[in-house]
C-alpha cells in the first residue's frame, strides 16, 4: 500500500471521527470569529481617525480666530498625530489596545506630551483580545495536542494497535498519514478565514506568504511535538499530560522567565524621572535671565543668534525658547528610555526563539506593523513632525514681520503611512 | 471508618502512588511558588519607588521658592498609582494602566507609564501572577487529579463489584468528592499564606478572606465539574479528553473572545475624541488666562457692582484671580462631565463582559477576584477621580491667593523690572497648601457589591454542577 492510499483511507476514517470534525469545527468558528472582529475594530479605528481629522482641522481654525500673534497661534493649536491601523492589524492587534494610536501635540516642550497615552479600557488590554495571532499562536497548538496525543495509545487500548502494524506494508506511513492530515485539517480551517480576511483588507500578497509560511513552519514543529510524544509507550492520560508540560513550559514558563530577566537585565529610567527632569527644565527658564535661555537655545539653532534678543515683559520667542531647550536637557533621559525599551524587545526576540508561541505572536505582530518597533516608529514620527512644526514657526517668531494668518497655510500637516500596505 | 472517609482516603493513597498526579502537583507548585516571589517582590519595589517618587513630588512643589501664584498653576504637580496590599496576589490592572499622572491647571492629563508598553514582549501569558496560576492552571491539576476518580474504577472493573456489594453511587461521589476537596484546600495552602503578608502589610482581612473564599468556589467548580465528568465518560481517556477540551474553551478562549464580543458590542470613543467633543464647549466658555475675555465680561461688572467701584483697578480684589478661579471651576465642570462620560463608557463595557461571565466561570471569577484586590476598573477610577480632586483644590488654592495676595497692578506689571517682578509674587509658605495625596480604596462591603454579578456565576455554576453530579452518582447503580 503507497502513501496516497493511506492517505486516502486515513480520511475516510478521519472524517468519521467526532473528536477530529469538534475541533475542526470549534478552531473554524473562532478563526472566522476572530478575522471578523479584528477587521471590524480596524474599521471602526480608521473611521475614528477620519473624524478626529476632520475635527482636528474645525479646531485649530477655531483656535485661530482669537489669535493676533504666531506665539498664541503656536499656543492655541493642537495638531493630531495617528497611527492608522495596517491591513494585516486585524490579525494581530499586539500593542495597540495598551498604548496610544492617536495623539494630539502642539508647540510645547514634547517631553511633556509625548508620554501622555489615551488608550482605551484597560480591562481589554489585560485580558487581551482573541485575534488570529491568539488563536495561532496558543489554542491552536493545544487543539492538536488533543487530536494527536492519543494516535497510537488509542489504538493499542481499542486493541488494534498490532493488527494495524501487522497490515500496514510500511508501518510508518500509516502513523504519519493519520498525524498530517488531522494537522493539515486543522491548520487549512484556521487559515482559510485569515486569507479571506487578508484579502478583503487589501494586505499585500507578500505579508500574507510571510504569515502562511510562518504559521506552517509554526504547524509542522508543533506536529513533530505531538507526534514524538505520540509514540511513547504510555497511556493516553499521561501523553496528554505530557503534551500540556510541553505547551505550558513554552507558551507560559519560558516568556514568564524570560520577562522577568529581560525587565530586570536592562532598567529603564522611570517615568517620574522624565516627567520631573522636563518639568524642573521648563519651569526653572521662568526664573532665569532670558539670556541663559537663549544662549542654550542658539548653542543648537545658531541660525537665530541676531534675533534671539531680550526684549522688555512676555516675550513669546524666548517662550518657546525655553521649550525647545527643556526637551534638550530630557533629550538623554528620553534617548535612554526609547533605547531600553528597544533593547528589552531585541532582547525578547532571542528569548522568542526558544518560546515558539511567543515568537509566532511577535513575528506576526511585525508584520502587521503593531509590536514596540512600530510604536516607537510612531513616537519618532511624532517627534519628526514636531521638530517641523518649530522649523515652521521659528521664522514667524524670530521674524519681524507682522502677524498675517495667510503665513499660517504653509503649516506642516501630520503624515504616516504603512510599508506593506498593497 | 465511615465509608466516605475510607474511599477519601483510598484516593489519596492513588494519588500519592500516581507518577502523573505527584508530578503535575509538583510543577504547580513551582509555578506557584515561582511566581509569588516574583510578583511580591516586584510589587514591592515598584511600591517603594512610586511611594518615594510621590514624597520627592510633594516636596518638589512645597520647595519651590516664592513666585507668582498663577506659575505654581502649570509648575503642577505629579501623582503616583501606588500598588495596594492585596497586588501583590493579584495585581489586576496595575501593569496595563498609568503609573503617574501630571496635575496643571486647566486640563486633565491621562495617567502615562505603563509597565506593560515598557516591558519586553513576550505575549500575554508572560505576565503570570499568582491569581492568573489559580485561574488558568489551578483547574488543569484538579483535572489532571480528579478525571480518573470514577473512570478509573470502571476501567479496572471494580465499580460494579464495589456498587452490588452495597457502597452506593452518592456514597461513592461523596468520598471522591472529600478527597477532591482535601486537595482543593491543600492547593489553597501558597494563597493563604500570600493573604498573610497582604494582611501583614495593610490589606483588609475581611476582602484577603473574601478573595480566598471566591478561589475556593471557583476550584470546586472545576472539581465538580470533573468529577461529574469522570462518572460520566466511559474510560479515562475520553474524560480527561473532554475535561482539558473543556479547560481549553473556558478558561483560554472564552474571556479573549467575550473581550472581542464587547468592543465590537459596545465600541466607545477614546479620550482625544471625547476631549474634542468637549474643547468646542470649553471654547464658549472663555479663556481663563484672559481676562478680557467677553465671557468673563458679565463677571467684572458683577465685581464692579458689589464693591461699588468704577475700575478694576480699584478692586479690593485681583480681578485676574477671580477670573482665574470662576473659569477653572467651569472648565472643571466641563471637564469632569466629560471625564464621566467615558469612565461610564468603560464601565459600561466592563458590566457588558460582567453579564457575559455566565458563559465562563473563568471571567467571572477574574472580575471578583480584581473586585476584591482593590486592582479592577472601578479602583483605576477612583484614582483618577482622586487624583482629579487633589489637581482641582491646589489650582483654586493657588488662584485664590493670586485674587487675594497679588494686587491688580503688581499683576499687570509682573514682567517689569526685577522688583516689579518681585511684587507680583507670593511668599514659598503657601505652597503647603498642597494636600498630600491620599488613595482611600472601597471598603470590603463595597467590593463584594461590585462582584455581586460575578459572585452569583460563581455560585449557580457550582450548584448547577453538583446537582448535575449527584444525579449521575444516583444513576451509577443501573
Amino acid at each position: 500500500m503507497n502513501l496516497m492510499a493511506n492517505m486516502r483511507r486515513e480520511s475516510t476514517l478521519m472524517l468519521r471521527d467526532r473528536a477530529v470534525i469538534a475541533w475542526a469545527g470549534v478552531i473554524f468558528l473562532l478563526a472566522v470569529y476572530a478575522v471578523w472582529v479584528g477587521m471590524a475594530e480596524v474599521k471602526q479605528q480608521r473611521e475614528s481617525i477620519t473624524w478626529l481629522l476632520q475635527q482636528d482641522t474645525l479646531e485649530r481654525d477655531a483656535a485661530l480666530t482669537h489669535q493676533s500673534d504666531y506665539g498664541g497661534v503656536a499656543y492655541y493649536s493642537f495638531h493630531l498625530t495617528y497611527d492608522e491601523p495596517s491591513n494585516l492589524a486585524f490579525a494581530a492587534m499586539g500593542l495597540r489596545d495598551e498604548t496610544a494610536w492617536k495623539h494630539r501635540v502642539r508647540m510645547l516642550a514634547l517631553e511633556g506630551q509625548i508620554y501622555e497615552r489615551d488608550a482605551g479600557n484597560p480591562v481589554f488590554a489585560l485580558i487581551g483580545r482573541l485575534d488570529f495571532a491568539f488563536l495561532m499562536a496558543v489554542v491552536w497548538p493545544l487543539a492538536l495536542i488533543m487530536l494527536l496525543h492519543d494516535l497510537k495509545s488509542s489504538e493499542r487500548v481499542a486493541g488494534r494497535y498490532n493488527l494495524l502494524v501487522a497490515t500496514a506494508a510500511q508501518q510508518s506511513a500509516l502513523w504519519v498519514s493519520r498525524a498530517l492530515l488531522r494537522a493539515g485539517l486543522l491548520l487549512v480551517v484556521a487559515v482559510l478565514p485569515f486569507v479571506t480576511g487578508a484579502l478583503l483588507s487589501g494586505a499585500s500578497l507578500l505579508a500574507i506568504v510571510l504569515v502562511l509560511a510562518m504559521v506552517i513552519i509554526y504547524a509542522v514543529f508543533w506536529l513533530l511535538v505531538c507526534y514524538w510524544l505520540a509514540s511513547w509507550q504510555q497511556p493516553s492520560p499521561t501523553i496528554l499530560a505530557a503534551n500540556l508540560g510541553v505547551w505550558l513550559l513554552l507558551a507560559v514558563v519560558i516568556p514568564l522567565a524570560g520577562r522577568i530577566t529581560i525587565d530586570q537585565l536592562v532598567p529603564l529610567p522611570s517615568g517620574s524621572e522624565i516627567l520631573m527632569t522636563q518639568r524642573e527644565a521648563v519651569n526653572d527658564a521662568w526664573d532665569l535671565p532670558k539670556q541663559d535661555t537663549f544662549d542654550a537655545f542658539v548653542a543648537t539653532h545658531p541660525q537665530w543668534q541676531e534675533q534671539a534678543k531680550v526684549g522688555q515683559g512676555f516675550q513669546w520667542d524666548w517662550y518657546y525658547a525655553f521649550q525647545q531647550v527643556g526637551d534638550q536637557k530630557t533629550q538623554a533621559l528620553s534617548d535612554a528610555y526609547r533605547d531600553g525599551r528597544l533593547h528589552r524587545h531585541a532582547l525578547a526576540g532571542l528569548v522568542a526563539w526558544v518560546a515558539p508561541p511567543a515568537l509566532l505572536e511577535r513575528s506576526m505582530q511585525r508584520i502587521a506593523q503593531t509590536d514596540l518597533k512600530s510604536v516607537i516608529t510612531y513616537e519618532s514620527k511624532i517627534r519628526e513632525f514636531h521638530a517641523q512644526l518649530r522649523q515652521f514657526y521659528y521664522p514667524l517668531l524670530f521674524g519681524d514681520g507682522a502677524f498675517d494668518a495667510d503665513n499660517l497655510q504653509q503649516r506642516p500637516n501630520f503624515s504616516l503611512t504603512h510599508s506593506n500596505d498593497s | 471508618m465511615s465509608p466516605v472517609l475510607l474511599i477519601a482516603k483510598d484516593e489519596w493513597r492513588y494519588w500519592l502512588r500516581s507518577n502523573l498526579a505527584v508530578y503535575s502537583a509538583l510543577l504547580f507548585l513551582l509555578l506557584l511558588v515561582v511566581t509569588s516571589v516574583i510578583t511580591v517582590s516586584e510589587i514591592h519595589s515598584k511600591a517603594q519607588h512610586l511611594e518615594h517618587d510621590q514624597n520627592q513630588a510633594e516636596e518638589a512643589f512645597v520647595d519651590q521658592p516664592a513666585r507668582h501664584p498663577h506659575r505654581m498653576v502649570h509648575y503642577g504637580h505629579y501623582v503616583f498609582r501606588t500598588p495596594l496590599p492585596l497586588s501583590l496576589f493579584d495585581p489586576g490592572l496595575d501593569a496595563v494602566t498609568g503609573k503617574a499622572i501630571f496635575l496643571e491647571g486647566h486640563r486633565q492629563n491621562s495617567a502615562t507609564f505603563s509597565d506593560s508598553a515598557a516591558s519586553a514582549e513576550l505575549g500575554g501569558l508572560a505576565w503570570l501572577t499568582p491569581a492568573v496560576v489559580y485561574q488558568l492552571f489551578a483547574p488543569l491539576l484538579i483535572i489532571l487529579l480528579g478525571h480518573g476518580a470514577i473512570a478509573r474504577e470502571r476501567e479496572s472493573a471494580t465499580l460494579m463489584p464495589m456498587l452490588a456489594q452495597g457502597l452506593g453511587g452518592r456514597t461513592l461521589l461523596l468520598g471522591k468528592s472529600l478527597a477532591l476537596l482535601a486537595a482543593i484546600c491543600v492547593l489553597l495552602i501558597p494563597m493563604v499564606i500570600a493573604m498573610g503578608i497582604a494582611v501583614a502589610n495593610g490589606a483588609l482581612f475581611s476582602a484577603s478572606i473574601s478573595l480566598l473564599a471566591i478561589y475556593f468556589i471557583y476550584l470546586c467548580i472545576w472539581g465538580v465539574l470533573t468529577l461529574w465528568a469522570s462518572s460520566l465518560m466511559q474510560s479515562r481517556a475520553t474524560g480527561l479528553a473532554s475535561l482539558v477540551s473543556a479547560w481549553l474553551l473556558f478558561s483560554l478562549v472564552m474571556p479573549a473572545a467575550l473581550i472581542n464580543w464587547v468592543a465590537k458590542q459596545h465600541p466607545m470613543p477614546g479620550k482625544i475624541e471625547t476631549d474634542m467633543a468637549m474643547l468646542e464647549e470649553a471654547r464658549k466658555l472663555g479663556d481663563g488666562h484672559n481676562a478680557n475675555d467677553p465671557a468673563f465680561a458679565q463677571l467684572r461688572a458683577q465685581l464692579l457692582e458689589q464693591y461699588d467701584v468704577e475700575n478694576v483697578e480699584d478692586l479690593p480684589v485681583n480681578v485676574r484671580g477671580i477670573v482665574a478661579q470662576y473659569g477653572e471651576e467651569k472648565l472643571t465642570k466641563t471637564l469632569n462631565e466629560y471625564a464621566q462620560q467615558q469612565a461610564a463608557g468603560e464601565a459600561r463595557q466592563a458590566q457588558l463582559l460582567q453579564n457575559m461571565s455566565w458563559l465562563s466561570p473563568t471571567v467571572a471569577l477574574g472580575l471578583a477576584s480584581r473586585a476584591m484586590a482593590g486592582t479592577d476598573l472601578h479602583h483605576y477610577q477612583l484614582f483618577l477621580k482622586a487624583a482629579e480632586q487633589l489637581r482641582f483644590d491646589f489650582v483654586q488654592g493657588l488662584n485664590k491667593l493670586h485674587a487675594e495676595e497679588v494686587t491688580y497692578n503688581d499683576d499687570v506689571n509682573k514682567y517689569g523690572s526685577a522688583e516689579q517682578q518681585a511684587r507680583a509674587r507670593v511668599d514659598a509658605s503657601n505652597w503647603r497648601l498642597l494636600d498630600e495625596f491620599e488613595f482611600h480604596p472601597q471598603g470590603t462591603s463595597a467590593r463584594w457589591g461590585q462582584s455581586t454579578v460575578t459572585l452569583a456565576v460563581l455560585v449557580v455554576w457550582l450548584l448547577g454542577l453538583t446537582s448535575a453530579m449527584f444525579f449521575q452518582a444516583g444513576r451509577l447503580q443501573r
